[in-house]
């Protein structure tokens, strides 16, 4: 037999708590009996709907209340009190209403500090909750691990995120705790799709495992899942390429040509990558690896194919690991099978990283971005401690002017848990406004806040997970915020209270001054945090980086390359163009390392990683970069077994006379030639490491144009009429090195900036309730300042009477504040690897200013105190 | 002389249960009054009269046999007290009265 349809649980819960015990059964019974019948003659849903609204019906009319006989009957129950008396709780209602009203300045402050707070914590907390979402939301994501090798021995060891290509498969075979795996190789070896005579150029491709879809949830939503790529000429897009080139026609079965030569057919489609995957908007097409092995392998002479190449790290791997498998344990397994087939990596280890760590964790496990989501959510929860300080200051403190109330509810019979619920009622309601505002403020700042923060979050009000955060964050706001002063309000003994004889308790007031010193303690923290941060990009931006980067563009030549005398002399008979010159890579961040290095003198099993870079006969000239020892390249036949080296080279090498020793790269022998002055060839959060120049004119297919700075508009328009001449089909890209050096740093740019922002709001709330808490302290001291007016006393003096306690406040603050900061502080730094002394006075400054911003704030009220005609202010009695 | 003062709705409430005999509680009489009156009022509203009414002292009250169809709760079932029937006939008495008292012309006429 079916279980019979139950009524709404919540509904019935309602009825229990509403209405008085006796009749309670019956009317249960009743509606029961009531709401099986709906359901059977009109539906569940029917009879459901029909359930509360009866339900509702009782709670109003509450049958039973004015029922002498049955209140007789039962005085033993009604006796007690119940907390929910609907009538009461409209009562609450309207007097906290009429209280809002009625204090409409302190009203104001209380939102105003409520509403930014929560609004900018919320904005701040869904920024962190987006961070922390990356890459989880695969169903197996805590199984999927990236597959990284540590290479390099002593200072030059650093992590790969690549790993070679049969790692994955012997893996695979050989261990059963890997259930499957997957690489990815990103290569734009075509750079020019075309379909139906429509170009497209800066198409992101890469080479991937069929397992990729299996593996990760990159929803396919056409095509074979088992056999997303039938053959070598097939392709899988993502939604929006697919709508680039088809619009809406069906893209399955269609054709599209690359560099004109190659003929790829759709075989599938995949859902865009979301935004929280560190894949997001790096790739458009998607090909099958077993193409880019066969282009690869083809050629090849020396035997070397996908099976057995442990030379070429090249491959982004993923591993879909047995649930609970030690992946230190499977490390060590892999690095055997390595060794086993290529014995000579003895410096080589593997590691994995766990899918979800991805975004946050550097490649070691060490802390990347999760240092800053930290210090966001810190910043946050900062920001909403100080707008609930706030709101517990002045409501505590006005809360005299309310004893006469609380002290005649009291006699006239409420107990001090509805008191309690009273203050609780009207804490909420104002919570309430403040939420609704700070929604509608948060909406309104999210396209500036997307700017800042380089996000595209949206309020997106179907998000449950959006919700989450801001009802989280409202509920718990609301009630760190209510409960002290609510107890406050209900603890008044009314004798005393309606005698007038409640002038603050000293333990009020402390407590009171100790929230103004955290208030201002986190605000100085904010301030100095502000200004050591600004400082220290400053610094990085300041810093001489050992070359110069002044007015010049570069680009990649692409076909103008086999053409660079040409165009290097007619670019240099352009008015505003200094210079020209070449390398293989860029030197604002020359990424390319390789441990493949010989010199006289090298250990055995030490490896040294260097940066390498081809470099053109005048670019040492070109960039200013001071040559310490030994020569320059003259573009002589001999420069291609010569080698420059930067300092750190030599000094890591340990080569104590560099100039006329051996040196080997890959395969490439000769001898050192010249030793330049270390420059930083790449972000100044790391050092500098070893580089070695060599002369390669054939592959240098980066250009740099040295302008005049004035002029440098006819030199890139110059530049483009010869790109135009040899790469018609490609658009034009340049970018100045200042640009390429600035966005090095964009994510602190944008800590920064984010940090000034919200250091700012902080002192503002911090300030509004100041304020409050000065305009109050000045009205309750109305009359004595009038008599010290009186008697003699001068403004000043009562300025300084009324500002002294606050500034008082404002000083243990700094002092409480400075070593915390400092601290905090001293760790963010330690993430440069070149960064700024922390300074006394740079805490100093922090300080004066809080303690000016606070002078401001305190004056504005208390002049207007002081300035007052004492005689109106007496005459109020 | 002072008599009780009834609603309206009160009245057939009080008519309703005398019409249901044994069996009037809070269910069978919103039931019966949809039935008679075409009114469809709810639970609430014929409890909410139900108790004014025993407090009034004109319907008395005892709990009934536990069922399954209400959940196993046991019904109250109401049945008219003296005072309640004496109140209904003076109700009665006075309309009649009324009634009687119309002259032929003193209603417009109305077509069934």
């Amino acid at each position: 037999m079916p279980t019979p349809p139950q009524p709404p649980r919540w509904a019935t819960r309602l009825l229990e708590m509403a209405c008085a015990s006796p009749l309670l059964e019956e009317m249960k019974g009743d509606l029961y009996e009531r709401f099986l019948r709906n359901a059977r003659l009109f539906g569940e849903p029917y009879a459901r709907r029909q359930y509360v609204r009866e339900v509702l019906g009782f709670v109003r009319r509450r049958p039973g209340r004015t029922s002498g006989v049955i209140r007789k009957q039962f005085t033993a129950e009604s006796s007690q009190v119940y907390l929910f008396q609907p009538a009461m709780i409209r009562n609450y209602f309207k007097t906290a209403w009429r209280n809002l009203l009625k204090n409409r300045f302190y009203s104001f402050i209380n939102m105003t500090g409520l509403t930014v707070g929560l609004a900018v914590g919320m904005l701040i907390l869904l920024w962190v909750q987006d961070e922390l979402s990356f890459d989880r939301f695969h169903a197996k994501a805590d199984q999927i691990y990236r597959l990284e090798n540590r290479v390099g021995t002593g200072s030059s060891q650093q992590i790969w995120r690549t790993t070679v290509a049969p790692i994955a498969e012997m893996g695979k075979r050989e261990l059963p705790e890997i259930k499957d795996a997957v690489r990815i190789t990103q290569s734009n070896i075509y750079s020019l799709y075309r379909y139906k005579g429509k170009t497209f150029t800066s198409e992101q491709s890469a080479f991937v495992d069929p397992t990729l879809f299996s593996i990760f949830d990159f929803g396919l939503i056409k095509g074979n899942p088992a056999n997303p790529f039938p053959n070598d000429q097939s392709v899988v897009l993502t939604e929006a390429t697919a709508r680039r080139y088809f619009g809406d026609a069906e893209p399955i079965g269609k054709v599209i040509t690359a560099d004109g030569k190659k003929r790829f057919t759709v075989t599938g489609v995949i859902r865009n990558f979301p935004k929280n995957t560190t894949f997001n908007g790096e790739l458009d097409l998607l090909l099958p690896i077993s193409l880019w092995f066969k282009t690869i392998y083809a050629e090849r002479k020396d035997g070397r194919n996908q099976d057995n190449d442990f030379h070429e790290f090249n491959y982004v791997t993923f591993l879909l690991l047995e649930p609970g498998v030690s992946t230190e344990a499977l490390a060590t397994k892999l690095r055997n099978i390595h060794l086993r087939n290529k014995a000579d990596d003895t410096d080589l280890t593997y590691l994995l990283q766990a899918l979800p760590d991805m975004h946050l964790y550097k490649s070691d496990g060490s802390d990347g971005g999760i240092e800053t989501v930290r210090m966001f959510t810190i910043i946050a929860l900062l920001i909403l401690v100080i707008a609930c300080i706030n709101y517990v200051n002045l409501s505590t403190a006005r809360s005299m002017l309310r004893s006469k109330e609380v002290s005649m509810r009291k006699i006239v019979g409420a107990a001090k848990g509805q008191l309690f619920l009273q203050f609780i009622i009207e804490t909420a309601l104002l919570f309430a406004l403040s939420a609704l505002l700070a929604i509608g403020l948060m909406s309104l700042l999210m396209p500036f806040y997307n700017e800042l923060s380089g996000k595209q979050l949206v309020i997106d009000l179907t998000d449950l997970r959006m919700w989450l955060v801001i009802g989280l964050t409202i509920t718990a706001t609301l009630l760190v915020s209510s409960i002290y002063p609510a107890l406050l309000l209900s603890s008044f003994e009314p004798l005393k209270a309606l005698k007038g004889k409640v002038s603050a308790r000293l333990s009020d007031a402390v407590f009171r001054k100790i929230l103004v010193v955290v208030q201002f303690a986190f605000t100085v923290m904010l301030i100095s945090g502000t200004l050591i941060i600004g400082n220290q990009l400053e610094y990085i931006r300041s810093k001489e980086l050992g070359y110069d980067k002044s007015h010049t563009f570069s680009l990649h030549m692409r076909s103008m390359s086999s053409h660079y005398e040409v165009v290097k002399a007619r670019l240099l008979s352009q008015p505003g163009v200094t210079d020209v010159t070449r390398s293989d890579a860029h030197i604002v961040s020359l990424n390319q390392q390789t441990g493949s290095s010989d010199w006289d003198g090298k250990k055995v099993g030490e490896t040294m990683m260097v940066s390498p870079m081809a470099i053109d006969k005048d670019f040492i000239p070109f960039f200013k970069i001071k040559l310490e020892q030994g020569e320059n390249f003259t573009g002589a036949v001999s420069d291609s077994t010569h080698f420059i080296l930067n300092e750190t080279a030599v000094k890591v090498a340990r080569l104590k006379e560099p100039i006329g020793k051996r040196f080997k790269l890959w395969n490439r022998e000769g001898t050192i030639i010249g030793v330049v002055k270390d420059f930083h060839f790449a972000s100044l959060k790391q050092k500098i490491e070893p580089a070695i120049f060599y002369y390669n004119p054939k592959n240098e297919d980066r250009i740099y144009v040295k302008t005049t700075g004035k002029e440098a508009a006819g030199a890139l328009a110059a530049t483009e009429r010869l790109w135009k001449q040899y790469n018609a089909d490609f658009p034009f890209n340049y970018a100045f090195l200042d640009e390429t050096f600035d966005d090095l740093y964009r994510t602190e740019q944008r800590t920064g900036t984010l940090f000034n922002v919200f250091a700012t709001i902080a002192i503002v709330i911090s300030c509004l309730g100041l304020f409050g808490l000065v305009a109050y302290t000045a009205q309750v001291r109305t009359r004595e300042i009038g008599v010290r007016k009186v008697l003699g006393a001068t403004v000043p003096g009562i300025i300084g009477l009324l500002a002294k306690d606050f500034v008082k406040l404002v000083l243990i603050a700094i002092v409480v504040a400075v070593p915390v900061a400092w601290y905090v502080m001293a760790q963010w730094l330690e993430g440069f690897a070149y960064r700024i002394d922390i300074h006394w006075w740079m805490f100093a400054t922090a300080g004066l200013l809080a303690l000016a911003i606070a002078l401001l704030t305190v004056s504005f009220q208390s002049i207007k105190a002081a300035l007052m005609n004492p005689v109106k202010s007496l005459r109020s009695e | 002389m002072r008599r009780s003062y009834l609603g309206e709705f009160e009245e057939v409430v009080l008519l309703t249960v005398a019409v249901l005999g044994t069996g009037a509680y809070g269910v069978a009489i919103t039931d019966e009054l949809d039935r008679q009156t075409g009114r469809a009022v709810s639970i609430s509203a014929v409890h909410a009269a139900l108790h004014r009414l025993e407090e009034k002292g004109m319907l008395k009250s005892h709990l009934g046999e536990a069922t399954a169809e209400r959940g196993g709760r046991r019904k109250r079932l109401f049945s008219v007290t003296v005072l309640g029937s004496r109140t209904l006939h003076d109700i009665r008495a006075v309309r009649d009265q009324l009634w009687d008292s119309i002259s032929p012309q003193g209603l417009p006429a109305v077509s069934l």
